[in-house]
């Protein structure tokens, strides 16, 4: 039997998009948060807050819409006390996102054990849009332009994020939090307001992506089952300093790599499983090195600010 | 000076007091509770389910306590292990590959012994034993139900990693479906390492698989597994019918949709039991442990889905690698379960 039939090339193309749009989402929330001066180690945990309320949500509702916006608000809700203890409090960004994220694996695998693990509910496939025209292009139409609405999302906030840093003054004001927190402070501007809606803007996008997962990539919520996403949505935007055209780039890579790596599998190639796999990880981080080896991070990430201290 | 016997009694008291204040292990022989420590709740009707019930069984059984520590993730446990230590019990189980570091260090710390899981060569007299409890024998059983049910000619494995106990199981399905069909197509995907929890990525790589022509799946993960179940749920085979799953280690058939064939069942009861009975023995960790069809602690899970004519050949094939005629070896390394699948 051929392997390389149409079904199994449209299959590898959306096994691209499910797995990059959660990292897209966390790459460009991450982002956000580290512009405004917040190293956001805890997306993790906001990933999996929002992966829970959000597949709580669809499947109480039967809504995947609610479900997505639930997800949206379980990542705030986590992000929220990032905000409470980090921007609003001042303790260390590291320690608190460390514990967040140890947080939200017990609490929500605790609502799981309470809620679903004894019935395992599994939600029905999510409805998609498909764009006429495009949708029609062989193999590449049906994986990539026949997709669930949050697929066109997670792509417009990245043109929706290069207008809002270089056009806006509120993108100036997120990147002076950053980068000049004092002078922004100087200038008018409420550091610690900026920094807390950057924050609750990242605890959305990244909530958003956990939501994704456990909807419309999974179709189930189990423990943990955001399996590291978050830190590699950190990495994302760690490498791509700064440019959301990089981060989609990362995740794009990445989910490539893994459905390659599921391709060089399925054929039998006979190489190590632990090569094949550790591909994707690797071709991430050489080209976000090359690509992003000029850029800085903001001058202020990861100190608290406190007015009149130098 | 010279020492009268209410001097001795008084410091034989103390020794005492003090050797019961120190909390000194007890007695060889003396074993009041044990312990199981497992990465994920024990409701995934699989992996984590089988441990802690077989553990509760085991020690109900022998008239003790069973300690359970659910949930730990798949992080560093060495402050649980730690916890469970200092209440000395006879044992602990530490459930999960990756926790075959940490508790033999703690348990030589803490003076307990302990059981883990794919390490064989950990085996220490009266400190570590392994369990590397494979269900190669059901496997092979799984792979000629696959065989005689597939439309296509194609099956898929899909696994959540490359423990011993998951390539001896995809090594021996691979067996199975070769030697009921040998023109039979074997597709095999990892879907990363240690991706245990990774229901998405059970998803994306099921689907995968189908889309390359498998109507049988036959899926090893914990909570992966259940992403797996939604991909032939969701997605129907090359030819528009029904795909089915053939699941591990535990029975999905509660919460089952009228996809699942079959699962290799393990009961990990009687290997507890023996690693009691051994502990009393002050013999624990002379011998590894293993599950066997012969003994019943595997077996294969009979489901609507499967005729009564096909479960009869099974069953015959069953006989077969009870009474020794077919002998199915398991094979540990990924290296063996990739030849197998790709015919090399």
């Amino acid at each position: 039997m051929t392997l390389f039939t149409d079904t199994f090339l449209i299959a590898l193309l959306a096994g691209v998009v499910a797995a990059g749009v959660p990292l897209l989402l966390a790459g460009l929330g991450e982002q956000l948060s580290e512009k405004a001066g917040v190293l956001n180690v805890g997306i993790e945990g906001m990933m999996l807050g929002g992966a829970y309320l959000g597949f709580y949500v669809a499947w109480a509702s039967e809504s995947t819409g609610l479900g997505f916006l639930a997800g949206a608000l379980g990542g705030m809700t986590v992000a929220a006390l990032m905000v409470l203890f980090c921007v609003r409090l001042g303790l260390n960004q590291i320690v608190i996102g460390i514990a967040l994220t140890l947080g939200a694996e017990g609490a929500t695998a605790l609502l799981h054990h309470v809620q679903f693990s004894r019935l395992y509910p599994r939600l029905p496939e999510v409805a998609t849009w498909r764009i006429p025209g495009l949708a029609e292009i062989p193999i590449v139409g049906p994986a990539l332009f026949d997709r669930e609405p949050v697929v066109y999302l997670a792509l417009g906030l990245v043109p929706a994020f290069v207008w809002l840093y270089r056009r806006t003054h509120l993108g100036l004001a997120i990147q002076a939090a950053g980068d000049k927190p004092a002078a922004l402070d100087s200038a008018g501007e409420s550091v610690l307001a900026i920094r807390a809606l950057s924050v609750l803007g990242c605890g959305a996008l990244v909530g958003l992506g956990g939501a994704f997962m456990s909807i419309a990539a999974a179709g189930v919520f189990v423990p943990f089952m955001t399996h590291g996403n978050g830190f590699i949505g950190i990495v994302l935007a760690m490498l791509a300093r700064g440019r959301p055209l990089w981060v989609l780039l990362g995740a794009a890579l990445f989910g490539a790599c893994l459905s390659a790596a599921t391709a060089l599998q399925v054929a039998g190639v006979d190489i190590p499983t632990d090569v094949v796999q550790m591909l994707p990880f690797a071709a991430v981080m050489a080209v976000l090195l090359i690509a992003g080896r000029n850029a800085k991070l903001p001058a202020a990430l990861g100190a608290a600010y406190v007015r009149g201290e130098r | 000076m010279t020492k009268t016997p209410l001097t001795r009694l008084g410091r034989l008291v103390s020794v005492a007091a003090l050797c019961a204040g120190l909390g000194l292990p007890a007695l060889a022989g003396e074993i009041s509770s044990i312990a199981i420590l497992t990465p994920e709740a024990g409701t995934d009707y699989g992996w984590n389910q089988q441990g802690i019930d077989g553990a509760k069984a085991a020690a109900a059984a022998a008239g003790i306590e069973a300690i359970v520590a659910e949930n730990l993730g798949y992080g560093d446990v060495r402050p649980t292990l730690r916890e469970l230590a200092e209440d000395k019990p006879g044992l602990i189980i530490a459930h999960a590959s990756g926790y075959n570091t940490a508790a033999p260090e703690i348990g030589a710390e803490t003076g307990v012994k302990v059981a883990i899981v794919d390490s064989p060569d950990a085996l220490k007299a009266n400190a570590v034993a392994d369990y590397t409890a494979s269900g190669h024998e059901g496997a092979y059983l799984a792979g000629v139900l696959a065989a005689k049910m597939s439309r296509s000619g194609t099956v898929g494995i899909v696994t959540s990693g490359e423990p011993p106990s998951w390539n001896s199981q995809s090594a021996a399905f691979a067996e199975g479906v070769k030697a009921t069909k040998p023109d039979a197509v074997i597709r095999y995907a990892v879907i990363g390492p240690a991706a245990y929890s990774d229901a998405a990525g059970g998803k994306r790589v099921t689907e995968s698989l189908i889309a390359a022509g498998a109507d049988i799946i036959f899926g090893q993960g914990n909570g992966s597994s259940f992403g797996m179940l939604q991909a032939v749920e969701t997605t129907p085979a090359a030819d528009g019918g029904k795909v089915l799953f053939i699941d591990v280690i535990g029975d999905k058939s509660p919460i089952d949709k009228g996809f699942l064939l079959s699962s290799v069942l393990w009961n990990l009861e009687p290997v507890y039991a023996a690693m009691i009975a051994d502990v009393k023995n002050d013999s624990f960790g002379s011998h590894n442990y293993g599950i066997a069809l012969k003994d019943g602690s595997v077996a294969l899970l009979k489901t609507p889905q499967i005729p009564e004519d096909v479960w009869t050949q099974v069953m015959a094939v069953k006989d077969e690698i009870v009474s020794g005629k077919i002998t199915v070896t398991p094979h540990f390394d990924a290296e063996s379960v990739h030849a197998l699948v790709t015919g090399n």
